[in-house]
């Protein structure tokens, strides 16, 4: 009865569900966090004011940054909007431009976003930008191997790498739902997003603690507009990798199956929604563990690829 | 070893138990890591709770009544005996972090793994075959086995090493489960009272050496070679 939307445009519906709903799930995070310690907490609007507020400021650079600095915001937050166009945000099926890349290909955008960032923070000269810039290389070189067997283990499973096929795979029985190597690697990919979205027991968030700062100390000299770009980009990184979680691994339930404008706005719904059940669960573990101490962290990830390496083994012996 | 083919998942029985099997390892991962000798035994009652957990599943599914009275006496000396008497134990000696190993911790962590492969693999190749229980059950329980004898090995302290010894039975129950889950009761019964006397000689052996040494580190004892 109702017509069907066009295909192009639920494409861009998946890129705007990320780039405007990243501010209300975070939002919604900080509130949830906030209650969980007994305060009121920020309006759940609050990092859209932020965000506004910011872009009405002043831009500077330091004196003798190159445009590399300038230019990297940007760059940062192209990839961060290519991301949702490869992986399934909304619907069940394939969107045309969700066969760019596979898994790896996204990962490679995501990468590329933070080694520019990291690069705009080299440029400043400034030594907490650089700290920040240098401790998330050295441990992005350290999950990476993590993020590597979330992949094989993905790939053994459904013989590509494609999320959507993946997604596919765990809505089909529930014997899929509970292979252990699923469940590793799902588990492994979860502490891999606390890690990335430099939240305890890796990072702080909040708080102005710089000599545990990791990801928050990069963008220390921005300002103005740029500012908002990079905080807005790592608002949006986080919706992404909460959407690679449960789209993908954990519950790709709820996906709009045909092209219905009833569906889509269903699909959205649910997705925010899933989105904000995840960071719940993210709120919670902030308010239970403390932050790890830097050299620590080595531990956790060596956890995380505990987990990763062993949905692997359970493949190949025929049982995962 | 077979690689499975691409796309089929086990059932959700054989998944299931996997996973319990699982948690098991990751709990024995878990003692490996835990500096807090408190917390190792804690690990250690939630890692037989876990067993426990697999043999009433066991018994539910193929209908095998006996493995019901075995979950039941297991837990009661695993998961309340057992702890109790060593947090006793360590009651009176009253220092509470663990002897740190001769690695670090995430050193020994990836130790840990090559080990637990080199088991998986071992046990992945043998023609076996269980009724009962998917055989990846029994590679785990190996590399549960074999992760216990790490924590053992790294450990310069008695009570980590004996929770080491403890969890290897662990392990060694698991392997049970899956092989020899028909077996009559008054066997398995026997096993576990086997690890009562283990009990004891350890609980013997941390006073001792606490009560002459003042102190629950194995660095102590190095004098006594030769």
């Amino acid at each position: 009865m109702t017509a069907s939307l066009p295909i192009p445009l639920i494409q861009t519906l998946q890129v705007a569900t990320v780039g405007l709903g990243a501010p209300l799930v975070s939002g919604v995070i900080s509130r949830i966090e906030a209650r969980l310690q007994g305060r009121r907490g920020p309006r759940v609007l609050q990092p859209y004011y932020d965000l506004a507020k910011l872009v009405r400021k002043e831009a500077l650079a330091p004196e003798g940054a190159s445009p590399v600095f300038l230019l990297a915001p940007l760059v940062a937050c192209a990839c961060y909007l290519t991301v949702p166009l490869l992986i399934p945000v909304l619907t069940t099926y394939g969107l045309p431009l969700g066969y760019m890349g596979d898994i790896l290909g996204g990962g490679f955008i995501l990468s590329l976003a933070s080694f520019v960032v990291a690069v705009a923070a080299l440029e400043t000269g400034s030594p907490y930008a650089q700290l920040g810039a240098s401790r998330a290389k050295t441990f992005a070189a350290i999950t990476e191997p993590v993020v590597l067997f979330v992949v094989f283990t993905v790939a053994l499973v459904t013989g590509t790498d494609l999320p959507y096929v993946l997604a596919a795979t765990v809505r089909s029985s529930a014997g899929q739902l509970v292979r252990p190597a699923h469940l590793l690697a799902a588990a492994a990919l979860f502490m891999v997003i606390l890690y990335e979205t430099g939240r305890i027991p890796v990072e702080t968030h909040t708080g102005t603690n710089e000599f545990g700062m990791i990801e928050e100390a990069r963008p220390f000299e921005h300002s103005g507009p740029y500012f908002a770009l990079l905080k807005w980009g790592s608002m949006m990184k986080q919706l992404i990798l909460y959407v690679i979680l449960v789209n993908v691994f954990v519950a790709p339930w709820g996906l709009s199956a045909t092209a219905k404008p009833g569906d889509v706005v269903l699909a959205i719904v649910t997705l925010l929604a899933k989105a904000a059940g995840i960071g719940v669960v993210v709120a919670v573990i902030d308010n239970s563990f403390a932050k790890l101490r830097l050299f620590k962290i080595t531990e956790f990830v060596a956890g995380a690829f505990l987990l990763a390496v062993l949905g692997v083994f359970t493949l190949y012996l025929g049982g995962g | 070893m077979h690689l499975l083919a691409v796309g089929t998942a086990p059932s959700v029985f054989a998944g299931g138990s996997n996973v319990i099997a699982l948690i098991v390892l990751l709990l024995e991962f878990g003692m490996l890591r835990q500096a807090l000798r408190r917390d190792q035994i804690r690990l250690y009652a939630a890692q037989s709770a876990a067993l426990s957990v697999l043999a009433i599943t066991v018994a539910a599914a193929r209908n095998l009544p006996d493995l019901y009275a075995l979950a039941f006496c297991s837990a009661a000396i695993k998961v309340v005996a057992v702890p109790l008497v060593v947090r006793r134990l360590l009651r009176d000696t009253g220092d509470e972090i663990a002897g740190s190993g001769g690695l670090s911790v995430a050193s020994s962590v990836l130790v840990a793994i090559v080990v637990a492969a080199f088991g998986f693999f071992a046990v992945g190749t043998l023609p076996i075959r269980s009724p009962v229980l998917p055989i990846t059950a029994l590679a785990i329980a190996f590399a549960v086995v074999l992760v216990a004898f790490v924590l053992m090995i790294n450990r310069r302290d008695v009570v980590s090493q004996a929770i080491g010894f403890f969890s290897l039975e662990n392990g060694v129950s698991l392997a049970a489960l899956v092989v020899a889950a028909g077996m009559p009761l008054i066997f398995e019964v026997v096993f576990l009272f086997d690890l009562l006397v283990a009990v004891v000689v350890f609980g013997l052996l941390i006073r001792v050496h606490h009560g002459r040494a003042e102190s629950l580190s194995t660095s102590e004892l190095t004098s006594l070679r030769g």
